[in-house]
């Protein structure tokens, strides 16, 4: 059994699991916060939301922190209206907005985004800021926040910047963020119906093979179109976007928009899914967000239908 | 209501991953990272001299630390120079706290040679093995059988059906991972464990570790799910050495991911059948397995010969010729799982068939009910086949698929599917009951895992026999050496084979008091908190029937034992290896309705109905539990479970990530229908029932989606895109 | 590391359980330093559950959980949970449904399930109440016992 491949090698294992270690600091400001970042060296210190991505990271020896910032005592657990404008403060449990009636009824994709993210207990701690600070190419949340031109409010050591959620995202754990930055909240400048699909081996808790988010906003260019489940991350695609010139498309133009979809996205094939289906899926599922959120439009085609 | 319920809800019941002792100290496993290859060096030191750490053991240390015996193991505790797949553990630590022994693990070098690892079965046998395979290194068991004048009845069918299935490896995963404690008290060695199987992991641990059972006890604790991958030695070895090396209990607890790559599963499997028709008759059958086994050990192998027979199915064979492969790959053992490998080998066979039924364009389900073994039939090894509830499942499932198709909607579909599972009740058992002058214990050497067989079953029973109410019967739970001898909770057979032990037990204690009040019998009531023996219009206290002896000792103390006898098969057929005959028949039949997603592959399953031939139901709502159950885990089998090695050896999904079990929203509504009056060799007629449910799953499911879509699926699990391909999307 | 003393609000009762690491799992310590093992240790990534306390009332994991991140916040756990009469109705369901059986998942499920049931002004319908316990799985029972059990406690409480 030995053979021409065989050579020697030798092996350490990196500890994982239980055996981490690192120190915890609760910064009670988020200038404190930002102070604290500035001063640590490079790399040796994560920022923890939720948790729900940062500690997994820990467990499988993904990241090794040595240090861990919790934003717990920072006052961003919010989420209000300012008239048409939702502003979400970075360390809200999702499962805060879930329960918002308003959210599920001016948002319909986003509710829906977030609800397919784990499980209600997960949900409970796992929050939008962690979500974007993972930057997962995975992500349930990235693409609606993409096609509702969500923007996010960045407070470092030189104050607050504010940039559209495109420009943030960078790749797998990688963002615009500076090493003292912090995602202060997420800004959703409008109501738009919207629609939110996935397609994953199991409904709950399972890594989606694809997410397309559909909307369409108030102001020209009305429609948005973006996927997750690509690499690097997930990304608008204004191609096929360009293909929906009315409130109201056409099947035709659907499927157009959706084909166009399938053409333009770069996939890659992994465990989950190969390539080639992943540009199946997209081509179906681009034309049944697109349904949906023509559905739930306001106007005389019958009454704006909620998200589930 | 089972006594176990509340407290398990409460959180109030010991498991094996709870154990605890004072002074206790946990252990982690150094894993091999590698698939394949040889230990150059090994050194622990670094290891020692970590914070915390009391004890480090490694193939050096079997010398110093156990019997001579030990070493000679046909495959002693680590390796000692082969690395046989990823995650092999190489050697163990212990330390004051888990984390300081985990760091401890990590710490020892390990300088190994790497071989070229076999993963994968058809790169092994690209090609189907010829008479020369036999003797390829990966060979690790073969059996072939043959019946029939099998190559005429090929040449003068009217029409051959040939396929080929593969399956791949699934797991367990009870919620509870393995987990152990050893320790010495007064000089002996303990193991309390979550098992299914005390008594064999006694005779287990022994054997590895060279020691005598006699200074070996083993104690179960409660079970967090077994699934058949909590029996025999795994990392009690470890512990005790650990134990025996710091003189300090020791607890040894499996992560998630240690318990994916350390496996003992599933694993994959390549079918091809071909089935010879004959005025649509199925008359002969080649059946050609290559079954992945991992790192098992050579002749040890019991998957091969026992599924085969299952790829023949419950149905009359006139002619037949099987060869099966058992083949060692640079993956973690093979190990038995709910009903080992026979939902893989009925997806294969219930497909197939049901596939040559629509090409015929006959019926699935009257197709079946042409072939099926009736009571007295003979099976394929020329036993003859018990009272079989087979046909009156069929009948039962054909009246409700016929009201499942009226009205079904465009895009779903029906599918059927037969199994027949054999319950271990040869695997013997003793029981030891004591009646108390308030009430009936039954000791235990196993806990209750969860089916409800020990906790309920055996009470019920008992309260038949003797007429107590549930109330006043309880379970008691010992360790080996208090308890009396049973194989275990396995195989579907703790009720029908202990539960004989324990209706013997009964009747011999009602015929000890029948005859101390002089009558031919007996029933025991409950009456203000005493037992009362009732004859006739007589009643007793039991207090006033024991000798004054018994009444020292607390109560009647009664035993019963049951070692059945293996049935035999007609050995002429079989050409090579074992096959094993079959003890008992028990039958099912599943149908379920899907929806198809024709776009992107993607499968709902909308209903499903269970008809389970169970001879007698002694406990209707355990029953239906545990049917339920099975079908569910037989789900995941179907549509999402899968492990996925690389090239490499290495397990590219060790965690519920990428591992998708069913969750509450995948389970269907099931229609569950006991087919009673078929009686089974287990107490009152029982069948056994715990893995039975599970087998006919995925083929239920594969059928539905051929009948919704005219496409077959030829491979386990139906993934969307699996099913996205068959249906040529992309 | 500060390994200071740490104190939590558990089941009502304010617990000191010493010198608790900072990088500590809630999990961990409710059931190594508090004793408290109806908590169950499942997957340690968020999947199935078995880890499932309240925390503030809402069900959390608590094995991607930081002990030192819930000192100001309620924690209930199974045993807390089985003290009030929420939590024994929703008990007694599971038993009577026979959604028992190895018993490992169920005070996870438990946990969750009363949650709801007890924090609605509105009684959740049957339906939103299985989906609150979409995060908790079962090995044993295929689910349909316990939605039977979820029928139950919701007749059971008022
Ligand atoms: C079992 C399980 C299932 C999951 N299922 C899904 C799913 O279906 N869909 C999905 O999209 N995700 C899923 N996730 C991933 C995860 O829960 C989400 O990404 C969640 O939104 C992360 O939020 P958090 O607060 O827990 O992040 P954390 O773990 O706290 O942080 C994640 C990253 O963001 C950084 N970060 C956090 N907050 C900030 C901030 N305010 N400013 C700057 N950086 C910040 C952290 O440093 C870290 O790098 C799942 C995770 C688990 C464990
Ligand atoms: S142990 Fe926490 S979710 Fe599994
Ligand atoms: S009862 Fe065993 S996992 Fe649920």
């Amino acid at each position: 059994m030995s053979g021409p491949f065989a050579h020697r090698k030798a092996i350490n294992r990196r500890p994982v699991g239980v055996c981490v270690s690192f120190q915890l600091v609760q910064p009670a400001t988020p200038d404190e916060a930002v102070g604290l970042l500035a001063k640590a060296p490079a790399g040796e210190i994560s920022v923890l939301g939720g948790g729900t991505d940062l500690l997994f990271d820990i467990d499988q020896g993904r990241a090794s922190p040595r240090q861990v910032l919790s934003l717990r005592k920072l006052p961003w657990r919010y989420a209000r209206w300012e008239g048409a404008t939702l502003v979400v403060g970075s360390t809200l449990p999702l499962r805060a907005l879930e329960m918002d009636r308003r959210v599920q009824q001016q948002l319909p994709g986003l509710w829906e985004a977030i609800r397919d993210v784990g499980s209600p207990a997960l949900r409970s701690r796992a929050t939008l800021g962690g979500n974007v600070g993972r930057c997962a190419p995975a992500s349930d949340l990235l693409p609606m926040l993409i096609a509702l031109d969500a923007r996010v409010r960045i407070l470092g050591p030189s104050g607050v910047r504010e940039h559209p959620i495109d420009l943030v995202l960078q790749e797998s754990r990688k963002t615009s963020l500076g090493p003292a930055e912090l995602i202060e909240s997420i800004i959703f400048p409008s109501a738009a119906p919207s629609c939110y699909v996935w397609q994953r081996v199991q409904p709950v808790n399972d890594i989606s093979q694809v997410g397309v988010a559909t909307a369409f906003l108030p102001d020209a260019p009305h429609w948005r179109i973006a996927l997750g489940g690509l690499q690097p991350r997930a990304r608008r695609l204004s191609e096929a976007e360009a293909v929906l010139r009315s409130a109201r498309p056409t099947h035709l133009e659907q499927e157009l928009a959706a084909q166009e979809a399938a053409r333009r996205a770069e996939f890659v094939t992994d465990r989950r899914a190969t390539e080639s289906y992943r540009r199946r899926l997209v081509a179906v599922m681009v034309r049944r967000a697109l349904q949906t959120t023509v559905e739930r439009m306001p106007g005389p085609r019958g009454p704006r239908k909620a998200a589930r | 209501m089972r006594s176990d319920a509340e407290p398990k809800a409460r959180g109030a019941v010991e498991y094996g991953a709870d154990l605890e002792a004072p002074g206790m100290l946990w252990a982690a496993l150094v894993r091999s990272p590698v698939a394949h290859g040889r230990i150059v060096h090994l050194d622990l030191a670094p290891a020692r001299k970590m914070p915390g750490v009391v004890a480090a053991v490694g193939p050096d240390d079997l010398r110093t630390l156990l019997p001579k015996a030990a070493l000679e193991a046909e495959r002693p505790v680590f390796p000692l120079q082969e690395i046989r797949y990823l995650g092999e553990p190489v050697a163990a630590v212990a330390a004051q706290t888990l984390a300081q022994a985990r760091r401890a693990a990590a710490a020892v070098k390990l300088d190994v040679e790497t071989l070229r690892v076999d993963a994968r079965i058809e790169d092994i046998f690209p090609e189907w093995p010829s008479a020369a395979s036999a003797h390829d290194p990966h060979v690790v068991g073969h059996v072939h059988a043959r019946y029939g004048d099998v190559d005429g009845k090929f040449r003068t069918a009217d029409l051959v059906h040939s396929e080929t299935y593969r399956t791949s490896g699934v797991h367990q995963v009870a919620i509870e991972a393995h987990a152990c404690l050893a320790e010495i008290r007064d000089g002996t060695f303990c193991i309390r464990s979550s098992t299914q199987t005390p008594f064999g992991m006694r005779e287990d641990v022994a054997s590895v570790l060279g020691i005598p059972e006699s200074k070996l006890l083993v104690e179960g604790s409660w079970v967090g799910g077994g699934f058949g991958g909590k029996g025999s030695a795994f990392l009690e070895p470890y512990a005790l050495l650990l134990a025996i090396a710091s003189g300090r209990p020791v607890k040894l607890a499996l992560s998630y991911a240690e318990e994916f790559e350390l496996g003992r599963t599933t694993l994959p499997a390549i079918i091809r059948l071909d089935t010879a028709v004959s005025r649509g008759r199925m008359v002969g059958r080649r059946v050609r397995l290559l079954l992945d086994t991992g790192a098992s050990l050579p002749g040890r192998d019991f998957a091969v010969g026992y599924s085969i027979g299952f790829l023949l199915g419950p149905y009359r064979t006139e002619a037949y010729e099987i060869e099966g492969y058992a083949l060692q790959t640079n993956k973690p053992p093979f190990g038995p799982h709910r009903a080992p490998f026979a939902p893989q080998s009925v997806f294969a066979l219930e497909s197939h068939i049901d596939g040559l039924a629509r090409r015929l364009g006959t019926d699935p389900i009257e197709f079946r009910r042409l072939h099926a073994w009736r009571e007295n039939d003979r099976t394929a090894y020329d036993q003859p086949v018990g009272p079989f509830g087979l046909e009156a499942g069929l009948e039962a499932a054909a009246r409700t698929a016929a009201v499942w198709r009226t009205g079904l909607p465009a895009g779903h579909g029906i599918g059927v599917a037969c199994g027949f599972w054999s319950t271990g009740v040869g695997a013997g058992g003793e029981a030891r009951l004591f009646l108390q002058p308030d009430g009936l214990v039954i000791l235990e050497g196993e806990r209750e895992i969860g089916n409800g067989s020990v906790v309920q079953g055996l009470a019920i029973v008992a309260q038949r026999v003797l007429g107590l109410p549930a109330s006043a019967i309880r379970v008691q739970y010992g360790d080996t050496a208090t308890a009396p001898f049973d194989s275990g909770v396995y195989g579907s057979r703790t009720l029908a084979a202990l539960g004989q032990a324990v209706e013997k037990a009964a009747r011999n204690l009602e015929k000890s008091l029948a005859s101390r009040v002089g009558v031919p019998e007996v029933r025991l009531e409950l009456k203000n908190g005493q037992v009362v023996v009732v004859a006739g219009r007589r009643r007793q206290k039991l207090v006033d029937l024991l000798t004054p002896a018994e009444r020292a000792a607390g109560g009647l103390e009664s035993h019963g034992k049951h070692y059945g006898a293996e049935k035999k098969v007609d050995a002429s057929r079989v050409l090579e290896g074992t096959v094993y005959p079959y003890n008992d028949f028990a039958a099912s039949v599943h149908l379920a309705e899907v929806e198809v997603d024709r776009e992107t592959g993607h499968i709902g399953v909308v209903r499903y109905a269970a008809f389970q031939d169970v001879g007698t139901a002694v406990d209707r709502t355990s029953v239906v539990s545990q049917v339920e159950g099975g079908i569910v885990m037989g789900l995941g089998t179907a549509l999402s479970e899968e492990m996925m090695w690389t090239p490499e050896g290495r397990l590219a999904n060790p965690g519920l990530l990428d591992y998708r079990l069913p969750r509450i929203r995948d389970a269907p509504p099931i229609h569950v229908d006991l087919i009673e009056g078929f009686a089974g060799a287990g107490p009152f007629g029982a069948k056994g029932i715990g893995e039975p449910p599970i087998i006919p799953v995925p083929a239920a499911i594969a059928n539905a989606v051929a009948d919704a879509t005219g496409t077959r699926v030829f491979e386990l699990p139906l993934t969307p895109e699996r099913v996205a391909r068959a249906l040529k999307l992309l | 590391m500060t390994d200071a003393p740490l104190t939590l609000n558990i089941n009502g009762q304010d617990r000191r359980l010493g010198a608790v690491p900072d990088a500590e799992r809630l999990l961990d310590t409710l059931r190594w330093r508090a004793g408290l093992k109806g908590t169950k240790e499942g997957c340690r990534t968020g999947d199935c559950g078995a880890c499932t306390v309240l925390v503030g009332g809402e069900p959390t994991l608590s094995c991607l959980l930081l002990s030192r991140e819930v000192t100001d916040e309620p924690i209930t756990t199974i045993e807390g949970v089985a003290t009030v009469p929420i939590g024994r109705a929703v008990i007694k369901a599971f038993a009577e449904a026979g959604a028992v059986q190895c018993g490992y998942c169920t005070p996870g499920f438990v946990v969750a399930l009363a949650a709801q049931l007890g924090r609605s002004t509105t009684r959740p319908d049957v339906e939103t109440l299985i989906d609150g316990l979409e995060g908790n799985l079962c090995r044993c029972t295929g689910y349909r016992a316990i939605e039977r059990a979820v029928e139950l406690a919701r007749k059971a409480v008022p």
